[in-house]
């Protein structure tokens, strides 16, 4: 249904959809009009499938998935102004990027907590990945990382006690 | 059709629909047809981003976690343990993260004002088209006044309107359980909202 076809507020009368669920003939409609609303107001974004089957092509299946840490005072601005810092975490492993502009993209000014020398791969469509190692303390920098589409996956080095690890974030669009 | 057991090992995946459809992709996955894990992210994607909007999630959260659970299934390609019911595993894998998400924070504001930002604004609009934006409006905030598990039923009722998700409708249409009643309280608080925010219902 396309919402911009529709002449004023109300609901699309006398529209068939393929739900029959023995509601009342008010409740269909209301339905209908909350149908060409959600399509209107919250419509899946454009990219999403392309950025989610960018983040799964992924070589070694045996990774945990991190969350991005987000500010909530910039839900809603996001996508106007792309972030100076970027967070994601997982389990008891912080990763902290701050972004910089580069001639070609961005610098990257990395730390992970707890430290120690994992290496670290950044994904951006189109581009070749770009990889470099943090330090023992856990820092890392890369000079120019392309913009665009971008993930960042993380090979924890094996330390005491802990097993080699590999962790994937979700794409982000820097 | 989707009462049988059709050898849906034997069949090319492009040629089904719905449950068969997804088992299928499935399977092919696992041995490696990436086309038919490309087929299932753009088949179902939609659906786990309205279940994610459904909980509360903000739209930025929402992509997130789109995306955290293809990657959750990918890694559990071969533990998903019934192909066909791939979609309700998908339901259910959202609403898990959606609420690990949530935790630790406190409830999220009910009303999700970042999407009315992409509402047409009605600057510059002819009379009728403002009018139709006030009563979107009016209709938006009532349903974002609804618990996340009326916002969530009723998107996905939304959703099963259409033709190429009757797997959700076939879903919502089972007896079992108290969908038909919890549906109507659904659709009668948000009518009541609609009443207090000024809008005809």
């Amino acid at each position: 249904m396309n919402p911009t076809e529709r002449p004023s507020g109300r609901p699309p009368a006398g529209e068939e959809s393929a739900l029959e669920l023995g509601l009342p003939a008010e409740d269909k409609r209301l339905l209908a009009e909350l149908a060409a609303l959600l399509e209107l107001a919250d419509p899946l974004p454009d990219d999403l499938v392309v950025r989610t089957r960018f983040a799964m092509e992924l070589d070694d299946l045996d990774y945990e998935v991190a969350t991005w840490q987000r500010d909530d005072q910039l839900v809603g601005v996001r996508g106007t102004a792309a972030p100076n810092t970027i967070t994601f975490t997982v389990g008891d492993l912080t990763v902290m990027v701050s972004l910089a502009p580069a001639a070609n993209g961005n610098r990257f000014d990395g730390w992970l907590v707890p430290g120690g020398p994992h290496r670290i791969e950044v994904r951006v469509d189109g581009h070749e990945p770009a990889t470099t190692s943090a330090d023992e303390g856990g820092r890392f920098a890369l000079q120019e990382v392309p913009k665009g589409i971008t993930q960042i996956v993380v090979h924890l080095a094996e330390q005491s006690g802990q097993r080699a690890r590999t962790v994937v974030t979700p794409t982000i669009v820097l | 059709m989707s009462d049988g057991q059709p050898p849906f090992e034997d069949v090319d995946w492009r040629e089904l629909t719905g449950y068969e459809r997804h088992a299928a992709c499935l399977i092919a996955a696992r041995v490696g047809d990436m086309k038919a894990l490309d087929a299932l992210v753009a088949d179902l994607t939609p659906l786990i981003w309205y279940v994610a909007r459904g909980q509360g999630l903000d739209r930025t959260t929402a992509e997130d976690v789109v995306q955290t659970v293809w990657l959750t299934l990918l890694r559990n390609l071969h533990s998903v343990a019934e192909p066909r019911a791939l979609a309700n595993w998908l339901i259910i894998t959202t609403r898990r993260e959606a609420s690990r998400i949530r935790g630790g924070r406190d409830r999220v504001d009910p009303l999700p004002d970042d999407a009315m930002e992409l509402l047409p604004s009605a600057e510059g609009l002819p009379e009728v088209e403002t009018l139709r934006s006030d009563r979107d409006r009016i209709l938006w905030r009532a349903f974002g006044q609804l618990p996340y598990e009326c916002q969530e039923l009723l998107r996905l009722t939304v959703l099963a309107g259409r033709a190429e998700y009757d797997y959700v409708a076939e879903k919502l249409r089972m007896p079992r359980g108290s969908i038909g009643p919890k549906r109507g309280r659904c659709i009668k608080r948000l009518r009541g909202y609609l009443d207090e925010e000024g809008g005809m219902s």
